[in-house]
């Protein structure tokens, strides 16, 4: 009993909620969606986004914002595809090398707006642009295709029959809720983002706190890019565009406030969940990309708009009530 | 102007903020051509009171009338539309715009043949409301240039611009000199010949009874007191403003010990600290008493790590300390209770625990892992100990009273094991049950051995709650002398580099409440900075 109560005002339900309407209203417009064959493919391609927003929501939280994990999606699938066909590197190492430029990416992001004073939303608008720029400069415009047969089955490979991306969501997002909830450091970002006068005259280093949020923003970046390029078997400055969005949109479903301190990494999950299941239902009948990219707008809108109408909604709510 | 129907009326106007009851049943009646003084100490609701005519608060019970009809003010547009205007402390100028562009910010006045705005129409009639009002300011100076007594006067044209009917002035004369304080008390009067009511809120008690036709007097939220200013002395509204309880609600006890604990040598920042010696000793409360921008918390925040010195030397039990952040303070045991709580204190995004517990998160880490269930305990003992209330266990904090919010500041440093504690006003804007709580904490402090610099506004309590006065000016420090030995006008003097001249007739409740000369409100001290 206590249990239920607990779960119904915890901060999961409302994202659960507008999951399961997602869910309800997308198999009664179609009844394509809810086959085995469907369900399979949107859980494998909400992989990349999930992912990405574990490091959207670490940002949010701190009060900022990062616009570049498309582009830097983008950067590390050419990175890895020359690394480790042009180059000829062994998988792991050119994953490892992209891995860690992917936390360079987030550390450049993070540098510039702490102790360059740029806000996030610049800097990282400015490296959304640098970034897939960059891609360009260095795969000449044209993607890099057959990558390693090795690259593959780190997608599609399963355990126990299971598809390997389900265990990599579940244990970075398990990764992620311990370390927000149960360490110092996560702490130090959830105080950073509610009150930053405070937490800097509570001892807490502001600047470094942002920055460590970046850079685990610009690693889950390089995990999702990396992802992609198994997936694809192959390397494309094309990649990733709009995945910053959806990020955005999954941690903003799951209820993390953009002014910061609020929000539950979890929660994100079923933003992410969200945001693929209507992806999935535009795309099952044939909506145009332009539709699609409408949607995600309004999604957004909506998420954020709903945060920050939440007391008048009550308000006009409790009015109501009260009259009749 | 005997019998007289008032312009507005308020019918036992009610007002609750959460932990306190701003307003309490509270009745008025203002006339046109009348000033009516609206006196009370602070945290006595005339602020609230104003705020509700002038439509940034609604009443939660009561009704306001206006010409004796009900009117509901839900916003400021309206109150304005039904004429009324406020002078606020805060000034609410644009710095980098002209005195005539401020005059008609918001409602500019256009050219009637091509709705362009009417630059000559708009300098033209502030020149007019100026000169009708006697200043000697130009339409087109920059508001940024004048002086603070030119602003507040730029800020009443603007007002008297608005063809208000009632004019609420909230402590104009706060940064005001004594020559400017009266030429602006003549202009009340002169308002009030042309048939405005103004409600004029001060502390200053000769200036109101040089301007006003009625008094009301307020305290803790209920009208203690209201009638014609001829009828009433000074006296008697001293004795309403303060009740009964005037010294009671000090309970200092004395713990200092001859140990020293903070030794300060000729301490010097970038940012007016000019060499600055003093020690607190184990268990002692060093008041440091100031005027905003005297330096007084410059001195703080060089002790807490926020400023660099640039010279001279701190040393905390004997140990030298170099401080380049806060969290260095706060490892050797230096904690600071910041004046604004909610900007530079409390996380309204956690409940109590994490509130508590932020300083000094590694007393409850088990490998690198927080154990929640020990943080919960920690702060349900601190609770207990400092009676904070225990929904403070499962709430947010800000859903907690001023009083308990304090408390919960002092909980985190009593956790941190600090054992030296800079109080910045930490009295400020909680009631006075919560306030003798905080001097009973200090007590408790003391007996512990922690030292304290207390930096207080309120001259009364600094002077009743420290063992010792520094008095600070000009960024040093112009005398130490043990509290009981200081008078407040000997502080206030000292303070202001006055020599007692300016401060007479009515001075004793004017600095009551650290509103005094060069006290303007809108003092901001600033803990918030870049690192």
């Amino acid at each position: 009993m206590e249990i239920l109560r607990k779960f119904l005002r915890s901060s999961i339900i409302g994202p659960m909620g507008a999951l399961v309407i997602a869910v309800l209203i997308v198999s009664m417009t179609t009844d394509r969606f809810l086959t085995a064959q469907n369900l399979m493919n949107v859980s494998l391609q909400v992989s990349t986004v999930a992912i990405a927003a574990i490091g959207a929501t670490l940002v949010i939280l701190t009060g900022g914002i990062d616009l570049s994990p498309g582009s830097a999606v983008a950067l590390t699938t050419c990175l890895l595809a020359i690394f480790v066909k042009n180059q000829g590197m062994p998988v792991g190492i050119g994953l490892m090398l992209a891995l860690g430029l992917g936390a360079g990416m987030g550390l450049l992001n993070g540098l510039l707006s702490t102790y360059g004073r740029i806000p996030s939303y610049v800097a990282t608008l400015a490296n959304m642009s640098g970034f897939r720029g960059l891609a360009f400069l260095i795969t000449k415009g044209s993607p890099i295709f057959s990558v390693s047969p090795f690259l593959e089955p780190l997608f599609y490979g399963r355990l126990l029959g299971v598809p390997l991306p389900f265990y990599y969501v579940v244990a970075l997002y398990g990764l992620t809720y311990v370390y927000l909830r149960n360490t110092a450091s996560g702490r130090a970002i959830y105080a950073v983002g509610g009150n930053e006068s405070a937490a800097r005259l509570s001892g807490i280093h502001v600047s470094r706190t942002r920055l460590w949020a970046f850079i685990l923003a610009g690693l889950t970046a390089a995990i999702a890019g990396v992802l992609m390029t198994a997936r694809l078997n192959s390397g494309s400055p094309n990649y990733g565009v709009g995945l910053e969005l959806a990020a955005i949109a999954a941690a903003v479903i799951g209820g993390a406030s953009l002014t910061g301190g609020y929000g539950n990494v979890v929660a994100t999950l079923f933003g992410a969940l969200t945001v693929a299941v209507v992806q999935n239902v535009l795309n099952l009948n044939a909506v145009p990309a332009a539709w699609q990219n409408i949607t995600l707008g309004l999604i957004i809108v909506l998420a954020v708009g709903f945060d920050m109408w939440r007391s008048d909604i009550a308000r006009a709510a409790s009015r109501l009530i009260w009259r009749s | 102007m005997a019998v007289m129907q008032p312009l507005w009326e308020l019918h036992e106007v009610s007002k609750a903020f959460p932990g306190v009851q701003a307003l309490d049943r509270v009745s008025l009646n203002i006339f046109p051509g009348e000033v009516h003084a609206l006196l009370g100490e602070n945290g006595s609701g005339k602020s609230t009171l104003a705020k509700c005519l002038t439509g940034a608060h609604q009443p939660d019970m009561g009704s306001i009338l206006k010409d004796g009809e009900p009117v509901t003010l839900s916003h400021p547009l309206e109150a304005r539309a039904h004429g009324v205007a406020a002078i606020y402390q805060e000034f609410s100028l644009v710095p980098a715009l002209t005195v005539a562009e401020n005059v008609y910010l918001g409602r500019p006045m256009r050219s009637p043949r091509l709705g362009l705005l009417d630059w000559d129409g708009m300098r033209h009639s502030t020149s007019q409301v100026l000169g009708q009002l006697a200043m000697a300011i130009s339409p087109d100076a920059v508001v940024r240039d004048l002086s603070v007594a030119e602003q507040q006067l730029v800020e009443i044209a603007k007002a008297v611009s608005l063809d208000s009917t009632l004019l609420i002035m909230d402590e104009p004369t706060a940064a005001l000199g004594l020559g400017e304080t009266r030429r602006l008390l003549a202009l009340v009067r002169d308002l009030a010949a042309q048939g405005k009511a103004i409600l004029y809120i001060s502390h200053r008690l000769d200036e109101v009874f040089r301007v006003a036709d009625r008094v009301t007097v307020l305290k803790d939220g209920v009208v203690v007191g209201s009638g014609m200013a001829h009828d009433i002395t000074m006296d008697d509204v001293v004795r309403m403003m303060v009740g009964l309880e005037i010294d009671q609600h000090y309970p200092k006890q004395r713990n200092a010990r001859p140990e020293v604990c903070l030794e300060v040598r000729d301490l010097r920042t970038e940012n007016g600290v000019n060499g600055v010696s003093f020690d607190v000793h184990v268990g002692e409360v060093l008041g440091l008493g100031g005027m905003v921008g005297s330096g007084r918390t410059e001195i703080a925040r060089a002790l807490f790590g926020l400023d660099r010195p640039t010279a001279g030397e701190v040393r905390l039990y004997g140990v030298p300390l170099h401080f380049s952040s806060p969290a260095d303070a706060i490892r050797a045991g230096v904690g600071l209770v910041p004046e604004n709580r909610k900007a530079d204190g409390l996380f309204y995004n956690f409940e109590g625990p994490p509130n508590i517990t932020i300083s000094r998160l590694r007393d409850v880490l088990v490998g690198p892992f927080l154990k929640l269930a020990r943080e919960r305990q920690v702060a349900k003992a601190y609770v207990e100990k400092l009676s904070i209330t225990p929904s403070a266990l499962t709430r947010s904090v800000q859903y907690l009273s001023g009083g308990n919010q304090q408390k919960v500041m002092i909980a985190r440093w009593l956790y941190a094991k600090a054992r030296l504690l800079i109080l910045d006003e930490p009295t400020q804007g909680i009631d006075i049950g919560a306030k003798l709580d905080v001097y009973r904490v200090i007590n408790e402090l003391t007996s512990q051995g922690i030292g304290i610099i207390l930096i207080s506004s309120d001259y009364p309590e600094l002077l009743a709650m420290s063992d010792r006065i520094a008095v600070v000016r000009d960024g040093r420090i112009v005398r130490v002398a043990p509290a009981q030995e200081m008078t407040e006008h000997e502080l206030l003097s000292l303070a202001s580099g006055a020599n007692g001249e300016s401060v007479k007739g009515g001075a004793r409740l004017m600095i009551r409440r650290g509103d005094g000369p060069g006290f303007p409100r809108e003092r901001r001290d600033g803990w918030a900075t870049q690192e």
